[in-house]
């Protein structure tokens, strides 16, 4: 049996709070699980997932009907089972309303398609509301709210209680916590324009070998480690349909 | 494949000898193999260097370009052996790094050899940090030191047998070799009584080095 398509989007109506950086990991990820993934990038006519993901990236315009059908009209013929929307700032909240009137988010509800949302939550009182408005489209979708510490030290403004007193009307939400990365380990990875799992082989873009600094090799592995000792607890490959027996995915070759 | 041994003298206690076995390590190193390097990592008052200005330099953990430049040059394997003074107030950050980036492992991909020298008290930090690294760095030669002039006698319970032993010096002969000018090769070299007490606890910690050496290279076969 044709194992279900599944679509992930990752996505905030905030900037800078590291959507691509998430979404990079998600790529990542799947490579090392070895699911079929392709992935489209929203930040056109510039995109920064692309240019770390090249051969699998496509660059789109989400709000335009021509790209929406080159998204979703072939989702059961591509061959990658996986497809990664990373979702530009501003956009989360119209791409799901865009979502909703295809037909996409039914088709989700009705078992044909699985859908994963990752929001990833700024450290502003704003992405609290965010929450709320987002969750209205989240029926029959998995919803993941992603606490994205990667470039911050101490990061959410607003106090536990309040945030609890949102993310508890949102029934069956998931919690994911990014951890933070060393900030020069997370700029070598920048400079390189490489997938973190190539930076943590010392490969560049091209699988040529590279001669990236071992400590930060060593970092950037520990937090991929992290990052998916995460997507392992919330069984991601269960989700998209692969059933990996509960194997932790290591970040080492 | 030739290999590359790397020697981390610690202890989380102050004052338990790390800088004196440092120095006999590296100067004993430094008579057997021309290319021995020394790293001096204390926080508050290198002393390394102080003693040894040709062989050490002083290294730092504290931000992520100083690990870089250490961490880079320890996983070489170009034939030169290295000597680590890690002062007691970088243990903990140097080990948790070490750990996280996976220092060990790489190191044995790569044919260093590591050596963890540990100079024990026989207070609990000592008891902490001896388990932490045999669960942490079991992959590498575990090394207790037994300097007499700290434990004097008394080995704590939970040290295994088999201790690197660094005898007790009068205290005389202690104030002469902690004179910064002062070199255990030089000493060696022009001492025309081989009989005196410095020459043979000289000899003695250089035997001993030469064990743990063999030891090390037998540990790979």
């Amino acid at each position: 049996m044709a194992t279900k398509p599944a679509v992930i989007v990752v996505g905030a109506d905030k900037g800078g709070v590291g959507k691509t950086t998430v979404s990079r990991t998600v790529l990542d990820y799947f490579s090392a699980n070895n699911v079929p993934t392709r992935a489209f990038d929203t930040e056109a006519p510039r995109g920064t997932l692309k240019r770390f993901h090249p051969t699998i990236t496509e660059i789109v315009d989400v709000t335009s009907t021509p790209d929406q059908m080159k998204i979703f009209d072939t989702l059961n013929t591509a061959k990658a089972s996986v497809t990664v929307i990373d979702v530009r700032a501003g956009l989360l909240s119209p791409t799901l309303a865009a979502l909703r009137d295809i037909g996409f988010l039914d088709a989700a509800r009705s078992g044909q398609i699985t859908f994963a949302v990752f929001h990833i939550l700024g450290p502003s009182i704003a992405s609290l509301d965010e929450i709320a408005e987002t969750a209205n489209f989240m029926s029959g979708a998995k919803y993941f709210l992603v606490k994205n510490f990667i470039n911050n030290t101490s990061f959410f403004e607003w106090d536990q209680a309040t945030y609890n007193s949102y993310f508890h009307k949102i029934k069956d939400a998931t919690e994911l916590t990014i951890p933070k990365l060393n900030e020069m380990a997370y700029e070598q990875v920048e400079v390189a324009s490489v997938p973190f799992l190539k930076f943590v082989a010392n490969k560049g873009q091209r699988d040529e070998s590279a001669n990236y600094s071992f400590v930060l090799r060593g970092y950037v592995r520990h937090w991929l480690g992290n990052v998916w000792g995460e997507f392992d607890r919330i069984k991601l490959t269960d989700i998209v349909g692969k059933d990996k027996g509960g194997v932790p995915t290591k970040t080492t070759e | 494949m030739n290999r590359t041994p790397v020697y981390i003298v610690c202890s989380p206690r102050p004052r338990v000898g790390k800088t004196l076995v440092s120095r006999l390590l590296a100067e004993y190193l430094d008579l057997e193999n021309k290319y021995t390097t020394a790293f001096d990592i204390n926080l508050n008052d290198p002393s390394l260097i102080d003693y040894l200005p040709k062989l050490a330099e002083t290294a730092s953990i504290d931000d992520t370009i100083g690990q870089m430049q250490l961490m880079d040059q320890l996983i070489a394997n170009d034939g030169a052996p290295k000597v680590i003074d890690l002062g007691f107030h970088a243990f903990d950050s140097f080990f948790k790094m070490a750990d996280e980036i996976g220092f060990a492992k790489e190191a044995e991909r790569r044919g260093v050899d590591v050596a963890i020298l540990f100079i024990p008290d026989r207070d609990r930090t000592s008891q902490r940090a001896w388990g932490m690294l045999q669960d942490k760095f079991g992959n590498a030669t575990l090394v207790p030191v037994n300097n007499e002039q700290v434990l004097l006698g008394e080995i704590p319970p939970w040290l295994p047998a088999d201790l690197l032993d660094i005898a007790l010096l009068p205290g005389f002969l202690k104030t002469y070799i902690d004179r910064n000018t002062f070199s255990f090769n030089s000493f060696l070299r022009t001492s025309p009584d081989r009989s005196s007490e410095l020459y043979q606890w000289i000899l003695n910690c250089f035997v001993r080095f030469r064990e743990l050496g063999v030891q090390l290279t037998q540990r790979r076969r």
